[in-house]
């Protein structure tokens, strides 16, 4: 069955298909090209540390939009670039939410410490002077 | 021929939809439940009232992709996969919305604790007039060529612990609150022994001490890079080692505040 016209004719087959499918929908090569760079932003921000399973879903759909993207299926390939861009976004501000409010809690114990050092330095005047403590030997 | 090629061309294109269909049939998710997802997300983030005030960009993006989800799905059939698409970025833009919303607050936080740290730092009185003055107020306190010089004698350590004595914490308060000051200097702390033991020990000794106080330091705010320990064990001694009270005088720790941004000078034999 296999023959040369057969053969002949899945390739023409073929070249029609590939024509109509470049008519009608581009390869969504600028989307792809946003979750990239999306993807990149996120990674700069330690995604990979701070939000690893968004980061991860955002790779895993670029990869399988690149991948429809090569067999020429632009609807799936725009689809999945977009998801991997929310993604990533979403991978990129978690990161941030979690740095800043990290900032936070380092911040709020630092003032609690000039606090108290205040404290101390106002009511510290009457306070026994180093010096006058025993001397210890060195072991 | 022509006619073979079409059939066999129609036998091609009818094999090829039927299996993209079954495809399609078989990883299209049910886009109602989704769709519900979404517009909770959407109704939650718009009853978040920071997200209103923090986030308005991104909760205009979730909103407006679940009016494109809301439109693929109302357009029957063949456009679920189109609806399940924009309920998850529905979705995801909401929570995005979130994470920015709370990024903004603790950064808000953060400059509010600023301003509280800089409102406690101008009611210290040290801070007014020469900086250098309170610290040259304290009797163990000296201006070298070097910088100005801390010491710390005996008192820091309980014998044999690596945990410092309630009495130095109120020298490296001070030291700390002057770095806080004055951002562009450098502190280094040296840690000395007397001469009793051996050299490597004494050596071990009072570069883990130094340590020890340089990380009492870092620990009240000041950038790690600004902090420098050194240990010069039996080296550099201020007595002569000869009675019980010379030697505690060489037990002790040094801590140099640059008088600049400069690196402070290292220690060369016959250099105080």
């Amino acid at each position: 069955m296999f023959t040369v016209n057969g053969i002949r004719n899945a390739f023409w087959c073929a070249v029609a298909f590939g024509i109509v499918a470049c008519a009608s929908t581009p390869m969504p090569v600028e989307k792809l090209a946003v979750a990239r760079s999306s993807i990149e932003r996120a990674e700069q921000a330690q995604a990979a540390h701070f939000a690893q399973i968004e980061l991860d879903s955002a790779r895993n759909k670029y990869a399988a939009a690149q991948t429809a993207a090569d067999k020429r299926d632009a609807e799936v390939a725009a689809r999945l670039a977009d998801q991997a861009d929310v993604d990533a976004q979403l991978a990129e501000s978690t990161a941030r939410a979690k740095q800043q409010e990290q900032l936070v809690t380092e911040m709020d114990a630092s003032l609690r410490d000039l606090r108290n050092e205040t404290l101390r330095r106002d009511g510290g005047t009457a306070a026994p002077q180093p010096a006058a403590q025993p001397l210890p030997q060195r072991q | 021929m022509i006619r073979m090629r079409m059939k066999h061309c129609f036998v091609a294109v009818v094999v090829a939809s039927t299996l993209s269909g079954l495809a399609a049939c078989e990883t299209a998710p049910d886009s109602s439940a989704l769709l519900e997802q979404a517009r909770s997300a959407v109704t939650q983030a718009e009853g978040d009232p920071n997200i209103a005030r923090y986030a308005p960009t991104e909760l205009d993006r979730a909103r407006k992709l679940l009016v494109n989800a809301e439109g693929a799905a109302s357009e029957k059939g063949a456009n679920d996969k189109a609806a399940s698409h924009y309920a998850y970025l529905t979705k995801q833009m909401a929570r995005i919305a979130e994470q920015r919303a709370r990024e903004q607050m603790a950064i808000t936080h953060i400059k509010a604790g600023e301003t509280e740290r800089q409102k406690i730092l101008r009611s210290v009185p040290s801070s007014e007039g020469d900086p250098s003055a309170a610290l040259l107020e304290n009797r163990q306190v000296s201006q070298t060529s070097r910088g100005i010089v801390l010491t710390l004698d005996g008192v820091l350590f309980d014998k044999g612990k690596a945990q410092l004595k309630p009495g130095a914490e109120r020298s490296i308060d001070q030291i700390a609150t002057f770095l806080i000051e004055n951002p562009e200097r450098r502190v280094q702390v040296e840690g000395f022994t007397d001469d009793q033991g051996t050299n490597d020990f004494n050596i071990e000794l009072s570069q883990s001490r130094a340590d020890l106080v340089a990380m009492a330091i870092i620990h009240r705010g000041i950038n790690a890079e600004r902090v420098r320990a050194l240990g010069y064990g039996e080296g550099f001694p201020v007595a002569s080692n000869t009675d019980d009270g010379s030697r505690q005088m060489n037990r002790r720790i040094e801590i140099i505040v640059s008088n600049d941004d400069v690196a402070i000078p290292g220690r060369a034999a016959g250099v105080p």
